[in-house]
């Protein structure tokens, strides 16, 4: 089973370190094999909101960086793990670029955001944001994605039962 | 005289109906009596956005956040722009707390209520870290199609309305807190569907070329 692992290379954190090395550890356990991608700013092209990847040519961005490159082999994965840093209750630009442009896989999705001082506001704003409108929610572009799971971590403890919730459903 | 920034957070360029909602609303706001100041977001940023678009937001006494929704959350070069000004306000530059913090977004469904919601909690949440006063949202369907039909008289009162209350509120002190406004296109959702339908298959989405250098 191959599955994508993509991470916010600008953002990490101790937190951020301890959740790849566990869930690597948990998903490489269930027999996953994981690629992961570390992402910064400067390798990430903003979508243009183009939709030009969705009719024209479909599945290729207009912006020819990583994140295309990623997109063009999606089908692929089984599975997309995205690692970000949460702000306001978003996930960061670089990793906004990435998840805008389609590079999820449309088996299952699982976004994790973290960050040790994320207000319970800020965490429920980024859970809905994940999960709310997508996989069978999505009333946009229904049929897209079949599932979408969201987790946010504020401590390695969170880390650790997430990767245990992960555990179950990665099998 | 209050200063007034606006910020454009699409990156489609002229065709933007961020770019038209936010003209709209600077015809709202008289040069007499407001000091505008218009951002657009950029696709390539060397290091940081420059210091002088974030001193803009940091001295005005008013910001409208102008944005097309992305996968129901902010465009990533917005979401860049606020995470700059926030790495620039934590080395302990100044700026004015209590800023009245607006936002205009605009999605390509129908019901507004329905989809922009989180991205709208977002920038509240942008608003309580940084002690910055949240006033309003004002939401629109399918901006497109609002864009193509809002030269027709009488069709959307409720966004002129909101476009008005902005002024208003940006020139008042009242602290009173405001509803949200949700702006539905006139035309049928059935309608909506074909004509968008035909406007993603011909590609008129964004400028011919266009690259992120460019953009």
């Amino acid at each position: 089973m191959n599955t994508l692992l993509v991470l916010d290379k600008d953002s990490k954190t101790k937190l951020s370190e301890d959740l790849k090395a566990k869930l690597v550890r948990t998903l490489e356990e269930k027999g996953h094999r994981v690629e992961v991608f570390e992402l910064g700013k400067n390798d990430v092209s903003p979508c243009l909101g183009c939709l030009l990847c969705l009719t024209k040519h479909p599945g290729e961005c207009v912006n020819k960086d990583i994140v295309n490159e990623i997109r063009k082999n999606v089908k692929k994965y089984s599975a997309t793990f995205y690692l970000t840093p949460v702000l306001f209750g978003h996930s960061s630009s670089t990793m906004a670029n990435v998840m805008n442009r389609g590079t999820g896989s449309h088996h299952w999705q699982v976004i994790i955001g973290f960050g040790e001082d994320i207000d319970d506001e800020e965490r429920s704003t980024f859970i809905d944001l994940t999960v709310k409108h997508h996989g069978k929610a999505d009333i946009v572009h229904p049929g897209m994605d079949n599932q979408v799971d969201a987790f946010v971590s504020r401590s390695m403890e969170d880390n650790r039962m997430i990767c245990e919730a992960l555990r179950t459903s990665a099998g | 005289m209050k200063s007034v920034c606006i910020v454009n957070g699409s990156l489609r360029g002229k065709k933007a109906s961020s770019l038209q909602f936010l003209k709209d609303l600077s015809l709202r706001l008289p040069d007499a009596e407001y000091s505008k100041t218009f951002l657009t977001v950029k696709a390539k940023v060397k290091e940081n956005y420059p210091e002088d678009m974030l001193s803009s937001l940091a001295r005005a006494d008013a910001i409208v956040f102008v944005f097309p929704l992305h996968n129901y959350g902010l465009p990533g070069a917005l979401m860049r722009l606020l995470e700059d000004y926030h790495k620039y306000l934590r080395t302990g530059r100044e700026y004015k707390k209590g800023t009245k913090v607006y936002v205009i977004v605009n999605c390509a469904f129908p019901r507004p209520g329905e989809t922009t919601g989180e991205a709208v909690r977002v920038i509240r949440n942008f608003c309580r870290r940084l002690s910055l006063d949240w006033r309003f949202a004002v939401c629109i369907g399918t901006g497109p199609v609002v864009v193509a039909t809002k030269g027709i008289p009488f069709l959307y009162p409720r966004l002129k309305k909101a476009y008005a209350e902005i002024a208003s509120d940006v020139r008042g002190g009242d602290s009173e807190r405001r509803s949200d406004y949700l702006i539905k296109p006139v035309i049928p959702e059935s309608i909506i569907a074909m004509i968008k339908r035909h406007y993603e298959r011909t590609g008129q989405m964004i400028e011919k070329n266009t690259t992120p250098e460019q953009a």
